[in-house]
C-alpha cells in the first residue's frame, strides 16, 4: 500500500487535482481504505450521563457512511490494541498499534451534547507515515450524529480521494405495480423514501436537471406517452413534449437550458434537443434506424445514444449539433441505455452478454471496455454519481427487483432498496448544497 | 208631508235598530261562523291533505313509474348499444388480429403479412372505424429502446395497412414498450406472446 501511495502521488499531482490524493480509487487494483475509528471520547463539561453512548454511536455512524462509498475498510474495533485518547498530540500515538493490525489511517475524536447542539473534534492520521492528515470541527444542531457523522466522512473521503462523495445526493427511479408506475425517491444512504408523483400510469426515464429543481420524465398518464417536468420545489409539472408518437425523454443539457428528446413525429424515431424555455425544437439525427436514448456528455459537446442502424442497438457518440456520429461499442449485439461520467472520459451502458444484461464501461473513443456486473441478474439502467465514483443500477431477477450501487470499478456493491414489486431506471440526483 | 217624515223617522229608527241588532247578530254569527270555520278548516284540511298526498303519492308512482319505464328503456338502449359496440368490437376482434415480431426486430414476419391483409380487408370493409395500433415488446433489454422498438413495430403495420389502402389519418400508433406484457411469464413462450402489435378498433 505504501508502494501505491507512492506510485500514486506524482501521477495525480502531474494532472493537477488540487486536493492532495493519496489513492487512485479507480484504479482496478484499488483496494479498500483499511481504517480504524475509535469510538469518540465524550467531553462532558456539565456530567449530563446522557451523551454517554454518543461517542460510541458517532464512530458507529461514520463506519456506516464510510461504508456505504464503497473504498473503506473499517477494521473491527476488537482488534484494536489501542484505544484513541481525546486530544492526544501527534507525538503521543503509538503508531505501529495500527499498523500492526493492519491499519493505514485512523480516526479519533471527541463529542460533546449540549441542550442545543453537538458538536464533535475529529481527527485523520495516517498510521504508516505518522502523520497528522486533518483536526476539524463539527457542530450540528439538536442531537443530530447522522449530520456530524455524514460531514466527518465527507471529509475524510475528500482528504484521501480528492472528491467530496456523494453523501447529499438523492436517487429517482420508478417503482411499477401492474400496468401502474409512480417516480419515487430516496436517500444516498437508503433512508427517507417516498413518492415524487402521482401519475399511477406508465412512467420512464426520470432524468434530474443539472440543479436538481426538476425532473424530467416521461408519463402515459394522459393515455400516450408525453414528456412532464415537474419542479420539485412546488410540485407543480408542465407538459413539454406531446407529439403524435413516441415521446422519450432524454438527459438534460449541462447548462440546464435544454433538454434531449426521442420523437416519432417525422416517422421514426430521432433525436431532438428542446429548449425548455421557447420549445424550440431542433432535429439532430437523420436515419431510418431507431436512434434513442441521448445522454450529453459533462462538457456539453458530445451526445451518446442508441442506434440500430448497423443492425442490432448499440451505443453511438456525436457531436452536439448531430454531426459526426460514429460507433463505440463493438462487442455483442445488444448494448444501451449509455450514461456519461460527470468527470468525463467514460460511458456506462448494459449489454447483453450470455444471455443477461449486464453493466459496462468504455471510454468515449470505445477503447478500454470494462466490464462491472457478472451475477445471475439482468443488471440495467446505469446511472453515475455526481462524483463519478459510483454508479445505481436495476438489478432485476424473474420476480425480485432492487436497486443497487457499485464503485465505478465494479467493487464495492451494495442493495439500495430491495423490493417485492418492480423497482427500475434509477437515475443519481446532482448534489445538494 | 208629514205623515212622510215620519215615515222617514221611522224608518231612520229601524234602520238604526235593526242595525244595532244586527251588528249583534253579526257577532255571534261571526263567532259562531268562526268556530263553524275552524272546524271547517280543519277537516277541510284534512281533507285536502289527503287529497295532496293522495295525488302527491299518484304523482310519485307515476313518476316512479315513468322513471323506471324510461330507465329500462334507457337500460335497454344502452344495453343494445354496449351489445352494439361489443359485437362490433367483437367482430372487429375477430376478425382483426395481433401480428408478432421476432426479438430485437420490427420488420413484418411473412406469417404477420396474412393477417395484417385480413385485418386491411375488415379495415376497408369499415372505413369508418378509427384504429390504434399499440406496439409492444418482450421484458428483455432496456426500457427505453423498447419504447422505441414498440413504437416501430406499430409503424411498420401502420405503413403495412396503408400500402394494402387503409387510410393513412385513421390510424394512430402508440407504443407501450415492454410495459405492457399480455403474458407476465419469463419465457420464450410468454416473450413471444408480447412481442406483438395490438389493434384497437373503434366504431362509431
Amino acid at each position: 500500500m505504501l508502494i501505491a501511495v507512492l506510485i500514486s502521488l506524482p501521477l495525480f499531482a502531474s494532472i493537477g487535482v488540487a486536493a492532495k490524493v493519496y489513492i487512485d480509487v479507480d484504479s482496478p487494483n484499488f483496494q479498500l481504505f483499511p481504517i480504524a475509528i475509535c469510538d469518540f471520547a465524550i467531553t462532558d463539561p456539565n456530567g449530563a450521563a446522557k451523551s454517554k453512548d454518543s461517542g460510541i454511536t458517532l464512530a458507529d455512524e461514520v463506519k456506516r457512511y464510510l461504508i456505504m462509498t464503497g473504498f473503506f475498510n473499517p477494521l473491527n474495533k476488537k482488534s484494536f490494541l489501542d484505544n484513541g485518547s481525546a486530544n492526544s498530540p501527534v507525538s503521543k500515538i503509538a503508531f505501529a498499534n495500527w499498523t500492526m493490525i493492519g491499519a493505514d489511517y485512523l480516526v479519533e475524536g471527541n463529542v460533546t451534547q449540549s441542550e442545543k447542539e453537538t458538536s464533535a473534534e475529529c481527527r485523520l492520521f495516517d498510521v504508516i507515515k505518522g502523520d497528522i492528515l486533518f483536526n476539524k470541527k463539527y457542530t450540528a444542531a439538536g442531537s443530530d450524529l447522522k449530520a456530524l457523522a455524514r460531514n466527518i466522512a465527507s471529509d475524510i473521503l475528500f482528504e484521501l480521494t480528492g472528491d467530496e462523495g456523494d453523501f447529499n445526493t438523492k436517487i429517482a427511479f420508478v417503482a411499477k405495480k401492474g400496468n401502474k408506475a409512480d417516480i419515487y425517491t430516496v436517500n444516498y444512504d437508503g433512508s427517507d423514501m417516498k413518492a415524487l408523483t402521482n401519475h399511477r400510469a406508465i412512467i420512464v426515464s426520470p432524468r434530474w436537471s443539472p440543479d436538481g429543481r426538476f425532473l424530467a420524465f416521461t408519463s402515459f398518464k394522459g393515455g400516450e406517452p408525453e414528456v412532464y417536468i415537474r419542479d420539485l420545489k412546488n410540485g407543480s409539472e408542465r407538459k413539454v413534449a406531446s407529439f403524435e408518437g413516441l415521446n422519450l425523454c432524454g438527459y438534460w443539457s449541462p447548462d440546464g437550458q435544454k433538454i434531449l428528446l426521442t420523437l416519432s413525429k417525422d416517422g421514426n424515431e430521432e433525436l431532438y434537443v428542446l429548449e425548455i424555455e421557447t420549445l424550440k425544437l431542433q432535429r439532430l439525427t437523420n436515419n431510418y434506424a431507431i436512434d434513442v436514448s441521448p445522454a450529453w456528455s459533462p462538457d456539453g459537446k458530445k451526445i451518446a445514444f442508441v442506434s440500430n442502424r448497423g443492425g442490432s442497438p448499440q451505443i453511438y457518440s456525436m457531436d452536439a449539433d448531430g454531426n459526426n456520429a460514429r460507433r463505440i461499442t463493438f462487442e455483442g449485439n445488444y448494448n444501451t441505455t449509455p450514461s456519461w461520467s460527470p468527470r468525463g472520459g467514460r460511458i456506462a451502458y448494459e449489454g447483453l452478454i450470455n444471455g443477461r444484461y449486464q453493466i459496462f464501461t468504455v471510454d468515449e473513443e470505445g477503447n478500454n471496455l470494462l466490464q462491472l456486473t457478472f451475477d445471475a441478474a439482468d443488471n440495467e439502467s446505469p446511472s453515475w454519481s455526481p462524483s463519478g465514483r459510483q454508479i445505481v443500477y436495476s438489478s432485476r431477477t424473474n420476480s425480485k427487483s432492487k436497486i443497487c450501487i457499485m464503485n465505478a470499478n465494479g467493487l464495492g456493491g451494495r442493495v439500495l432498496k430491495e423490493n417485492g414489486g418492480n423497482v427500475t431506471m434509477p437515475m443519481w440526483s446532482p448534489r445538494w448544497k | 208631508m208629514k205623515k212622510n217624515l215620519t215615515w222617514i223617522g221611522f224608518l231612520i229608527v229601524l234602520v238604526f235598530c235593526l242595525s244595532m241588532f244586527a251588528g249583534c247578530a253579526e257577532k255571534k254569527a261571526v263567532v259562531k261562523e268562526g268556530a263553524a270555520q275552524d272546524q271547517q278548516v280543519t277537516s277541510e284540511q284534512a281533507a285536502k291533505d289527503a287529497a295532496a298526498k293522495a295525488e302527491a303519492d299518484r304523482l310519485a308512482r307515476e313518476q316512479a313509474a315513468k322513471e323506471a319505464a324510461e330507465r329500462l328503456a334507457r337500460e335497454q338502449a344502452e344495453k343494445e348499444q354496449v351489445a352494439k359496440v361489443e359485437a362490433a368490437s367483437a367482430a372487429a376482434e375477430n376478425a382483426v388480429k395481433d401480428i408478432y415480431f421476432d426479438f430485437d426486430k420490427s420488420n413484418v414476419r411473412p406469417d404477420a403479412r396474412e393477417v395484417l391483409k385480413a385485418n386491411a380487408d375488415y379495415f376497408l370493409k369499415n372505413s369508418a372505424a378509427t384504429i390504434i395500433i399499440e406496439g409492444n415488446c418482450d421484458e428483455r433489454g432496456t426500457a427505453e429502446y423498447n419504447m422505441a422498438l414498440g413504437q416501430r413495430r406499430a409503424q411498420e403495420a401502420k405503413k403495412y395497412l396503408v400500402n394494402l389502402g387503409v387510410k393513412g389519418s385513421s390510424i394512430k400508433t402508440i407504443s407501450f414498450g415492454k410495459e405492457r406484457p399480455i403474458d407476465p411469464g419469463h419465457d420464450e413462450q410468454a416473450w413471444a406472446k408480447n412481442r406483438r402489435d395490438h389493434f384497437v378498433v373503434k366504431t362509431k
